[in-house]
C-alpha cells in the first residue's frame, strides 16, 4: 500500500508539471473535438499528431495522446446523444436512450449524466490500474481463443436484449450484421469474400462507414420524412445538468457499469467493445420496468457510459504490462512509444517508472479536465439543437463526408455512407433497428476469427468450448440471457410473439 | 422505432401485416443473394473452416428469419406499410456522390473527375443536400456553406493536419512556389468567412424572412 | 463551376512554367501502406524527419492501408512521377506481393524508380516459454517430428510473419498447423499463454517479450547478432545458415522521375540515414541501417529482383495449398 502511494506520488509529481498539464489539457480538448465530429476518430487523429509529438519528451507525448484517446470517448457520447450518430462501436448503445432523452428535452441531463458517470468510472479504473495492473495481466492469459469465442457469443446474446421491438427482427439484424462483417479478404486464406470484384470492398466495410450510414444519414432521411419528429428535440431544453434525484437513479447503474467495463477492458482481445453492451443488458434485465429502456431511461446512459470509459482506461493494462495492444488505438500508442524509444512491455514499470506512473496519474487528471471541459460545454451543445433542422442536416452530412473521407482518403467510403444511409432508411421503414446490426457487425468479425482459431487449435473438436471452464460458464450465461429474452415472449399470446420482447 | 399495432384490426384479406410480409421477403432475398455471393467459396471442414462456411450459414439464417416474418405477415396482425418519400433519399444521395467525386480525382470507367478539393466539394454537398428539405433557400445555404467550409478547412486542414485535399489540384500546382499551402488555406478560409458575413448582413437588411415560409413550417419559428 | 474552370485554365498555363523550377516547392507526400504505429510506419516517420530537413520541404506521411500494403503502393505507383509522391515499400509489397495477389496492378521491379533501402528489421524465431528444445537444432528437429501437432502462429496472409514463417517451414521441410491471427499483438499474446508453439517475426515486435522472459528466442535470421538481443545466436551460428531473412523497408517513387528530382531524393535519403538521431532510433528498434553496398537505388533494384525471385516459389505453393 505504501508503495502504491509513493508511486502515485511520483506519478502526480510528473503529471502535474506545467508542461505535462498543458499537454494533457490540449490532448483532452483535441480528443473532445474529434469525438464530437462525426466520422473523425481517434485513430486518424493520433496518427496525424504522432509527428508533432516527436519534439516533446516521451512522457508529455504519451500523456497528450492518451488525452486524445479518452477525450474522444467523452466527445463521442455527445454526438451519440445529440444527433444519434455513434462515433465508435462503444457509443452505439448510448444512442438508444441518450438520444431519446434529448428528444424529450433532457439533452442536458443526458450529457451531464454521461460526463459524471464517465468521470467516476475513469477515477475507479485509474485506481485499479495503479493498484492491480500487474497481477491483473494473469487474467489476460487465461483467455484463449475458445474463451474469446464464448465471450463474443455472449455479446451477440446481449444484442437480442438490446432491441426493444420484435425479437425475430433483432435476430435477423444481428445475422445481417455478422454477414456484412464477412465481406472482404478472408484472414486465413487471403481469398476475397463477397466483394464482387470491387477493389474498395477487399478490406471489408469500415465500422465508421456503416455507423455513419445506418445512423447518421438514415436519421437525416427519416427526419426529412416526418415534420413533427424533428422539432421535438428543440421543443424544450429543460435543465442543463442532472439533479440529485437523477444522480441517485443513475448511481447504481454507474457502479455496475464501471465494474463490467473495467473487467472487460483488461482482456487483450478487445473485450472492451462489449462493456457498454453488457452494462446496458444488465441494467435492462434488472430494471423494475424494462420497457422504459429505449425510451429515455437514465440508467441506459449512465451504465454504458461508465462501462465505456472504464474499459477505455483499463485497456492500457495489457499495453503497459504485457506490451500487447488490445485495439487499434492502443496499437498506435505502441507506435508512439517505440518512436520515442520506449518499447512497451513488462519492463516499462521498472525501467521508466516516471513514464508509467506519470501516465497513470495523468489519466485521472485528464478525466477531471474532461469533466471541467464538458460540463460547461453542455450548455453550448444543447443550444446547438436550436439550429433549424434545414440548416442542421446539410451540416451533419458534410461533417460525416469529411470525417469518413479523412479515415482512408477513399471517395468510395463516402459513397458507401450514402448506400448504407438508404439501407438504414429502408430498415427503419420496415420496423428494423440498426443497433443490433451494428453490434453483430462488430462482434461478427471477431467471433469468426476466434471460432476458426479455436477449432484449428482443437483440431476440429467443438467440445473445446465446453471443456474449458471459463468458456463453458460464458456459454451458459449466453444461453440464460437468450432464454430470458425469448421465453416471456413465447408464453404470451401468439399474436404478440413477433412484436414484443 | 417499434411498429405500432394500430389501424390494422379492421383490415380483412389474406395479408394481415403487410410490413412483416415485405420485410420478410426482403430478408429472404438478402439470404438468397448471400448464398449466391458466397457460392464460390470453400466451406472447409470443422478442423479447418473455409471462408465460405460462415457466410453460407448466416445467409440461411437470414433467409429463415425472413421466412418466419413473411409467414407472420399472413397469420398475425401487424403494422401496415409506411409511406415513402423520394425527394429526401434522392437528393441526399446526390449530395454525397457530389462530394465523393469532387474531393479528389475519381475515375469511373473512362471518365476521371478533376480533384477540386474541400473548397468546392464541401459547399457543393451542403447546397445540394439543403434542397432535400422543402424549405431550402439558396442564400441561406450558401452562407452556411461558406462558414462551414471555412471552418472545416481550418479544423481539418490546419489544426488536425488531416491529409484531405483543400484546393483543386490544378490550383495547388499553379500556386506551388508562390504561396505556402498553409498561408493559402488560411487566406481562403478568411475570405470565405468574410463573404459569409457579408451575406449574413445582406440577409438581415433585406427584410426578415418571407412570410410564406413561416406560415407553412413550424421549424422556422 | 465557372470559377473552377477559370482556375483550371489558369493553372494549366502556369503549371508548365512551375515544373521546371527547382524541386521541391511544396510538401512531399510519403505513402505508407500500413497503419500508423506499425514497424513500417515507424521507420517512415524516423526517416521522413531528416529527409524534410535535407529537402527543405516537409515530407508528410500518408497512411493508406489495405490488402497487405498493396492498396497504398498501387495508389502511389499511379501518382504523377514528379517527386511529390513517394512511398515506403517493404519486403511484402515489393517482394512477396506478386506471389500472393493475383490481380496486382504493379510490378515491383519495373513500376518504380527505386530511391534506396531505409532500414532492415531482422526476423527472430521465437517459441513459447515451455517449448522443450534447448537450441535451434533440436527445435528444428522437434518441429519436423511434430508435424501437424505443432502450432505455428502468424499475423495473416501476406504479413511478414506469414511469409517468413512459410519460408522457414519449407526450408526445414516441416508442415506445422498454421494458426492465423489479425496482427502480431494477439498472436504474441497466445504465444505467451502457450496456446501456440512458435512463430517468426520482426525483432521490434518481440524483443521486449524475449528480454522479459515470457517467450524464448532460438535465433536471429541475420549474418550478425543484434545489439538488442545480444545473447540470441544467429541462424548461421545455430546451424541453419540458409535461413537469413529481414523485413526491409525502402523508399520508392513512381516510375519516370526527372533525373534531377531523382538525384535530390536519393541524396535526401542518404543524408537522412547518416543523421545520427535517425540512425540511433532505428538501431534502438533492433533494426539495421543499410551498409555501403546496400544503400542507393542500384542496390535496391537488385534486392527487389532477388526478393521477388525468392518469395514467388515459396509463397505460391503455400497459398495454393490453402485454397
Amino acid at each position: 500500500m505504501a508503495d502504491l502511494f509513493s508511486n502515485l506520488g511520483l506519478g502526480f509529481s510528473v503529471a502535474l508539471g506545467l508542461q505535462n498539464i498543458a499537454l494533457c489539457f490540449l490532448g483532452c480538448l483535441v480528443g473532445t473535438l474529434i469525438g464530437v465530429l462525426p466520422g473523425v476518430g481517434p485513430i486518424a487523429t493520433i496518427a496525424m499528431l504522432l509527428p508533432i509529438t516527436f519534439g516533446l519528451d516521451p512522457v508529455g507525448a504519451l500523456i497528450m495522446l492518451a488525452g486524445i484517446y479518452y477525450g474522444a470517448q467523452y466527445g463521442g457520447s455527445t454526438t451519440a446523444i445529440l444527433v444519434n450518430i455513434p462515433g465508435e462501436a462503444t457509443s452505439v448503445v448510448t444512442t438508444l436512450d441518450g438520444h431519446q432523452m434529448a428528444r424529450q428535452g433532457k439533452a442536458g441531463i443526458a450529457l451531464g449524466t454521461a460526463a459524471i458517470a464517465s468521470f467516476f468510472a475513469g477515477t475507479v479504473a485509474t485506481l485499479l490500474i495503479a493498484a492491480l495492473g500487474a497481477p491483473l495481466t494473469k487474467l489476460a492469459l487465461i483467455f484463449g481463443p475458445a474463451e474469446y469465442f464464448a465471450l463474443m457469443v455472449m455479446g451477440l446474446a446481449f444484442a437480442v436484449v438490446l432491441a426493444h421491438g420484435s425479437v425475430l427482427k433483432a435476430v435477423a439484424m444481428i445475422l445481417v450484421g455478422v454477414l456484412f462483417a464477412a465481406v472482404g479478404t478472408d484472414l486465413e486464406t487471403g481469398q476475397e469474400r463477397m466483394t464482387f470484384g470491387f477493389a474498395f470492398l477487399t478490406d471489408g466495410v469500415d465500422f465508421s462507414v456503416l455507423a455513419m450510414g445506418l445512423f447518421g444519414i438514415a436519421e437525416i432521411l427519416r427526419n426529412l420524412d416526418q415534420t413533427e419528429a424533428r422539432d421535438v428535440v428543440r421543443e424544450r431544453i429543460g435543465r442543463l445538468l442532472p439533479g440529485l434525484a437523477e444522480l441517485r437513479q443513475a448511481a447504481p447503474a454507474t457502479l455496475r457499469g464501471t465494474a463490467i467495463g473495467a473487467i472487460l477492458g483488461i482482456l487483450p482481445g478487445n473485450g472492451a467493445v462489449l462493456g457498454p453492451f453488457a452494462a446496458y443488458t444488465i441494467e435492462k434485465k434488472i430494471a423494475k420496468d424494462p420497457s422504459r429502456f429505449g425510451r429515455g431511461a437514465i440508467e441506459g446512459v449512465a451504465g454504458p457510459e461508465s462501462a465505456n470509459n472504464a474499459g477505455a482506461q483499463t485497456a492500457f493494462i495489457p499495453l503497459l504490462t504485457l506490451g500487447i495492444p488490445p485495439n487499434a488505438v492502443m496499437a498506435l500508442m505502441v507506435g508512439a512509444m517505440t518512436i520515442h524509444g520506449i518499447i512497451p512491455g513488462p519492463g516499462v514499470m521498472t525501467k521508466s517508472p516516471d513514464l508509467f506512473w506519470g501516465m497513470i496519474a495523468s489519466m485521472w487528471i485528464g478525466n477531471l479536465m474532461l469533466l471541467i471541459i464538458n460540463l460547461p460545454l453542455v450548455g453550448v451543445w444543447v443550444r446547438l439543437l436550436k439550429v433549424p433542422y434545414r440548416l442542421m442536416f446539410p451540416a451533419i452530412l458534410m461533417f460525416c463526408s469529411v470525417g469518413i473521407y479523412s479515415i482512408n482518403s477513399l471517395p468510395t467510403d463516402v459513397m458507401l455512407i450514402g448506400f448504407f444511409g438508404l439501407m438504414g432508411y429502408l430498415l427503419i421503414k420496415f420496423g428494423f433497428e440498426p443497433a443490433p446490426l451494428l453490434l453483430g457487425f462488430v462482434l461478427g468479425k471477431l467471433m469468426e476469427e476466434y471460432l476458426r482459431r479455436s477449432l484449428t487449435l482443437s483440431r476440429g473438436d467443438p467440445m473445446v468450448f465446453l471443456e474449458r471452464p471459463v468458456s463453458a460458464v460464458l456459454f451458459i450465461i449466453a444461453f440464460a440471457i437468450l432464454a430470458a429474452a425469448l421465453l416471456p415472449s413465447l408464453r404470451k399470446s401468439r399474436d404478440e410473439v413477433f412484436t414484443e420482447a | 422505432m417499434d411498429a405500432p399495432l394500430d389501424g390494422t384490426s379492421s383490415r380483412r384479406g389474406p395479408v394481415r401485416a403487410p410490413q412483416s410480409l415485405v420485410a420478410g421477403l426482403g430478408l429472404i432475398g438478402l439470404g438468397v443473394f448471400g448464398i449466391w455471393a458466397g457460392s464460390d467459396l470453400d466451406y472447409g471442414s470443422l478442423r479447418a473452416i473455409g471462408p465460405g462456411l460462415m457466410p453460407f450459414w448466416l445467409s440461411i439464417g437470414v433467409g429463415l428469419c425472413g421466412l418466419a416474418l413473411a409467414i407472420a405477415g399472413f397469420t398475425h396482425d401487424g403494422a401496415p406499410l409506411q409511406s415513402f418519400t423520394f425527394r429526401g433519399p434522392v437528393v441526399i444521395t446526390l449530395a454525397i456522390i457530389a462530394f465523393a467525386v469532387t474531393i479528389r480525382p475519381f475515375a469511373l470507367g473512362g471518365i476521371t473527375t478533376p480533384g477540386l478539393g474541400l473548397i468546392v466539394a464541401g459547399p457543393l454537398a451542403i447546397i445540394i443536400a439543403g434542397y432535400a428539405g422543402t424549405e431550402a433557400r439558396f442564400i441561406e445555404l450558401l452562407t452556411l456553406a461558406l462558414f462551414l467550409t471555412a471552418g472545416c478547412m481550418l479544423l481539418f486542414g490546419d489544426m488536425l493536419n488531416l491529409p484531405i485535399p483543400i484546393f483543386p489540384t490544378a490550383v495547388v500546382q499553379a500556386m506551388t512556389g508562390v504561396l505556402p499551402a498553409r498561408t493559402m488555406l488560411r487566406l481562403a478560409a478568411g475570405a470565405m468567412a468574410l463573404v459569409g458575413l457579408g451575406l449574413l448582413v445582406v440577409q438581415r437588411r433585406s427584410g426578415r424572412r418571407e412570410p410564406i415560409e413561416v406560415a407553412r413550417h413550424s421549424l422556422t419559428t | 463551376m465557372k470559377k473552377a474552370l477559370a482556375f483550371g485554365l489558369l493553372a494549366a498555363l502556369t503549371a508548365v512554367n512551375a515544373r521546371a523550377d527547382s524541386y521541391p516547392q511544396r510538401p512531399i507526400t510519403m505513402v505508407v501502406p500500413f497503419a500508423a504505429g506499425g514497424p513500417t510506419d515507424i521507420v517512415a516517420r524516423i526517416v521522413a524527419d531528416p529527409m524534410s530537413k535535407a529537402l527543405g520541404q516537409q515530407v508528410v506521411i500518408e497512411n493508406v492501408t489495405g490488402a497487405g500494403g498493396t492498396t497504398g503502393i498501387t495508389r502511389a505507383s499511379q501518382a504523377a512521377p514528379d517527386g511529390y509522391t513517394i512511398m515506403m515499400g517493404h519486403m511484402g509489397t515489393h517482394g512477396a506481393a506478386p506471389a500472393l495477389f493475383k490481380g496486382l496492378k504493379y510490378d515491383p521491379a519495373t513500376s518504380f524508380d527505386p530511391i534506396g533501402l531505409a532500414a532492415g528489421t531482422p526476423i527472430v524465431i521465437v517459441a513459447k516459454k515451455a517449448f522443450p528444445a534447448p537450441d535451434l537444432k533440436s527445435f528444428v528437429e522437434a518441429v519436423k517430428a511434430g508435424g501437424a501437432s505443432i502450432n505455428q502462429a502468424h499475423a495473416g496472409v501476406g504479413s511478414v510473419s506469414h511469409s517468413t514463417g512459410v519460408l522457414f517451414d519449407s526450408q526445414i521441410g516441416a508442415k506445422p498447423t498454421l494458426v492465423v491471427y489479425r496482427g502480431t499483438g494477439p498472436a504474441l499474446n497466445d504465444l505467451m499463454a502457450g496456446q501456440v508453439d512458435f512463430m517468426t517475426d520482426q525483432i521490434v515486435n518481440v524483443a521486449t517479450q524475449i528480454n522479459g522472459g515470457t517467450i524464448k528466442a532460438y535465433a536471429v535470421a541475420t549474418p550478425e547478432r543484434n545489439p538488442s538481443l545480444p545473447d540470441v545466436p544467429t541462424t548461421k551460428e545455430a546451424g541453419l545458415p540458409g535461413y537469413e531473412v529481414s523485413a526491409w523497408n525502402a523508399v520508392f517513387a513512381p516510375k519516370g522521375l526527372p533525373e534531377d528530382v531523382r538525384k535530390k531524393l536519393v541524396a535526401a535519403l542518404d543524408a537522412a540515414l547518416k543523421d545520427p538521431n535517425a540512425k540511433k532510433r532505428i538501431l534502438e528498434l533492433g533494426g539495421t541501417v543499410p551498409k555501403d553496398g546496400e544503400a542507393g537505388p542500384a542496390a535496391l533494384q537488385k534486392l527487389v529482383e532477388s526478393e521477388v525471385a525468392r518469395w514467388t516459389p515459396v509463397l505460391r505453393g503455400a497459398v495454393e495449398a490453402n485454397q
